[in-house]
């Protein structure tokens, strides 16, 4: 429904720019647009928006806005892209650590970093490396996929799959047995098991429509439920809600759990066997910078190192610490992190997101598939011998993801813990994971056979047996080496997948009543920082829900259609058959038996 | 075929993307006033490498990567420079300090890519407005009938060929306006990048005969042809 307010389109407002037809239609870009489209030369002194920040949320909401025909300035404090869900150098987190203990990057507090003098003087180079400040796993059927690949960002990025998911239980990873395939081969399930978690895996991918399985549940636990309803032991249980779900602790409740496991089922073998990919030379920073792009290609101004000191709601002017001034005709997004001193609207970051970030001098390529350098590894709660009550998830990198080089790794972990608890539970992790990969490289070649496993399909998988071993009583002879270490506290108003609440971008109601004297944020909408949720999903959720206070309606955010070679030439464009000059569309690429595939992809 | 990745570099208004455009459009648009930007285009050409006595047709894919407008306030970001190939540095011969810039440009890209390989073309653009009228007072004379301005050249070939030399840069005046040397930059380009990239080609391509490429498999998969990813899905 087109509401009274709603803003024209990019359409509508460029008639003469882009051929369209009636609505609904989404909105045809021609192949050349943005080549065609002279900027303005200078500065604009008037914008429709203003957005400082440069993360994932205001990236993907500069591009819609800058696509639907707004006329964006996007600017960020920092000399880098990607704000809160940056991707940086060694060097870069070296100031940045030094800014958060100096209390000059809000909603970031207790950083501590080692670098070993191997990075920066040694055989690395800080370049070497691309950290993430919140890595993210995309599922293959996600929103943010359909919108990467609607606006063409895709083309910007490199994908690789993720399909080792590990569980942490009784000392050993165990590797996920997630495809009916590997449920049925699996021979240390009992017939009985495996029969309830078929039922179980037919129930969810359905799940909605089966009120009268689910609902008597809904206030319940995911696990009384798994437990009760389809009789299924411990270990599937955790595997189905910690690993498969990427939950977060045991209180779950039903419905959210139904979603995320079913998440998890439906991204399977979209691409290929796994349900996730990861992008290479880094996460969420690489996706912004990507969507920054498409929206400077939509005519968005970029302008980093530009610091946002005030705004004034009744001239609508911004200033900018350099001096200089803009006009903003609807609204002005700011990231928490970004806020003008002397904010006074900031919301409450009431949520603790404790993170560790190890290089480690190890290529560790047990814990990955053949072909991949990417995992997973879960520890559900009661599996560290801290007692943990929340999940620890370690998202792995290899060298193959291009964040780090030949020989080390890249370790996230995250929990979302509250307080020193947290710290305990992380360090914990850590330490199982070092075992476990000390074992591993200390002990000889005896059992390579094992090691190797053919699937039913005849490719082979490395299924590293001793991982599934526990380590007990295993005692290492060495130390691992870190290169590096980070550990900060992030802080955010978004519990994990608490898919963001519209209302909470409420504050420009009653916009007289919210001005606070003195503030120098007032008429401004915050943006929420990432939550500890390690895939994208709320990430074009929340985008939306603020292109809808923008725009007055979420219809045509990202509606817009690229115009391909062919139907340039059925138009009869000049010349069109002479040149190859479509936007580049991988049409060489081979779509037989893209199922059996695991490695480096396009989507 | 083989595929590189370019980008385009310089100040704002020397004409960048006008190149572009008549590289892969064969048009020029007089009222582009400033830099455009555009997702990226691709365009192919042919080159003929003569490699033992054999002459053979190669056809080279440029991935060609526009500014977007982002190096006006230098905010180009690292997915810009990654895996460039090669890179075109553009000045105006008519602007003093445009080539000054497009020195910045080339220390800049030295800096952010670091492939030794990177082919950097040095274009000063712009000579049709000043051909042929190397004295300033005859030249409002002789463009009679014309609309267009007589500029005078500010920087001198050999000035822009010198510095090309020592930075081990490609070289050539063009003009995006007439098109004068814009195909023969990206000929270059490619004869250059093949005669650099030539031993990596064949052993790579040896590589996929022999059917082993380091137990990475590398696969490009097709995106399913309606927008929505999960429409393949079963």
């Amino acid at each position: 429904m087109l509401s009274p307010e709603r803003r024209p389109s990019m359409a509508e407002r460029r008639p003469s720019f882009f051929s369209f037809t009636q609505n609904p239609s989404p909105l045809v870009v021609p192949h050349l647009a943005g080549i065609e489209d002279p900027l303005p030369a200078t500065t604009p002194d008037k914008v429709d928006v203003l957005i400082a920040g440069t993360g994932m949320v205001e990236s993907v909401l500069a591009a819609a806005l800058a696509w639907q025909g707004s006329n964006v300035l996007h600017i960020d404090k920092n000399d880098y892209y990607g704000d809160t869900s940056a991707t940086l150098t060694v060097d870069q987190i070296k100031r940045w650590v030094n800014e958060v203990n100096e209390g000059s990057v809000s909603c970031y507090k207790n950083a501590k970093l080692y670098v070993s003098t191997l990075i920066g003087s040694g055989k690395y180079s800080s370049r070497d490396f691309g950290i993430d400040l919140s890595p993210k796993i995309l599922f293959a059927k996600s929103d943010l996929l359909s919108i990467l690949i609607k606006s063409r960002v895709h083309q910007y990025l490199e994908f690789q799959s993720l399909s080792n998911f590990h569980t942490y239980e009784n000392d050993c990873f165990e590797k996920l047995t997630n495809t009916k395939q590997e449920i049925f081969t699996d021979q240390n399930l009992p017939l009985m098991t495996k029969r309830n978690l078929m039922k179980f895996i037919k129930f969810v991918l359905n799940w909605e429509a089966q009120t009268e399985i689910w609902q008597p549940y809904a206030e319940r636990t995911m696990s009384d439920f798994l437990v009760e309803k389809f009789k299924l032991e411990k270990p599937q249980v955790f595997e189905l809600i910690f690993s498969i779900g990427l939950c977060y602790d045991l209180n779950v409740k039903v419905p959210e759990a139904l979603q995320r496991i079913r998440r998890y089922l439906t991204s399977f073998d979209v691409y290929g066997p796994f349900p996730a990919l990861c992008s290479k030379y880094g996460g969420p920073g690489e996706l912004s910078q990507g969507f920054c792009r498409s929206a400077a290609v939509g005519g968005a101004t970029y302008k980093l190192n530009e610091k946002l000191v005030s705004f004034n709601p009744t001239t609508k002017v911004a200033t900018f610490q350099d001096g200089s001034k803009v006009e903003v005709s609807e609204k002005v997004i700011i990231s928490p992190t970004q806020a003008p001193k002397d904010s006074k609207h900031v919301p409450q970051q009431q949520h603790q997101v404790h993170r560790l970030t190890c290089i480690v001098e190890n290529p560790c390529t047990e814990w990955f598939n053949e072909g991949e350098s990417a995992a997973m590894v879960v520890f559900p709660p009661g599996s560290l011998k801290s007692g943990n009550k929340e999940v620890v998830q370690a998202f792995i990198l290899g060298a193959g993801s291009e964040i780090c080089p030949e020989g080390t790794i890249v370790w996230y972990l995250s929990t979302t813990e509250q307080g020193p608890r947290a710290e305990m539970d992380i360090d914990a992790a850590l330490e199982a994971m070092e075992m476990a990969l000390l074992r591993e490289s200390s002990s000889g070649l005896e059992n390579d056979e094992e090691i190797v496993q053919l699937t039913g399909n005849g490719h082979t998988i490395v299924n590293s047996v001793k991982l599934g071993q526990s380590f007990k009583e295993y005692v290492p002879r060495e130390r691992l080496q870190f290169l590096f270490k980070l550990y900060y506290t992030q802080y955010t108003s978004t519990p994990p997948f608490g898919v963001v609440n519209s209302s909470f971008f409420d504050v420009n109601q009653d916009l007289e009543k919210k001005y606070i004297p003195g503030a120098s944020d007032n008429g401004v909408i915050y943006t929420t920082m990432p939550s500890a949720e390690i895939s994208y999903d709320e990430v074009v959720t929340a985008a939306k829900v603020l292109y809808e206070k923008i725009v007055g309606s979420d219809d045509d955010f990202f509606d817009l259609d690229f115009e391909d070679e062919d139907e340039i030439q059925a138009s009869g464009v000049a010349n069109a058959e002479q040149f190859e000059n479509a936007i580049d569309d991988d049409d060489d690429v081979n779509m037989e038996g893209s199922g059996e595939f695991v490695g480096e992809m396009e989507i | 075929m083989l595929q590189f990745k370019l980008v385009l570099l310089g100040d704002s208004s020397v004409g960048k993307s006008s190149i572009v455009h008549r590289f892969v459009k064969d048009t020029f648009d007089e009222l582009r006033e400033s830099t455009i930007g555009a997702a990226f285009l691709s365009q192919s050409i042919t080159i003929h490498p003569n490699d033992g006595n054999e002459t053979k047709d190669v056809v080279i894919k440029f991935e060609i990567w526009d500014t977007a407008g982002q190096e006006r306030y230098k905010s180009l970001a690292p997915m810009y420079y990654r895996n460039a190939n090669a890179a075109l540095v553009v000045y105006d011969i008519t602007q003093e300090d445009s080539l000054q810039k497009a020195r910045n440009w080339v220390d800049e890209l030295k800096n952010k890519v670091g492939d030794d390989d990177l082919v950097i073309y040095l274009l000063g653009n712009k000579v049709d407005l000043c051909q042929e009228t190397p004295s300033t007072e005859t030249s409002p004379d002789s463009n009679e009938g014309g609309d267009e301005e007589q500029k005078v050249r500010a920087i001198s070939t050999e000035e822009a060929k010198q510095y090309a030399q020592e930075q081990g840069l490609l070289f050539r005046e063009v003009s995006a306006k007439t098109g004068e040397g814009v195909k023969e930059i990206f000929q270059d380009i490619g004869e250059k990048l093949y005669d650099l990239k030539k031993d990596e080609i064949l052993s790579k391509q040896n590589r996929q005969i022999g059917g082993g490429n380091n137990g990475q498999v590398d696969i490009n998969l097709q995106r399913p042809s309606t927008n929505d990813p999960t429409s393949c899905c079963s």
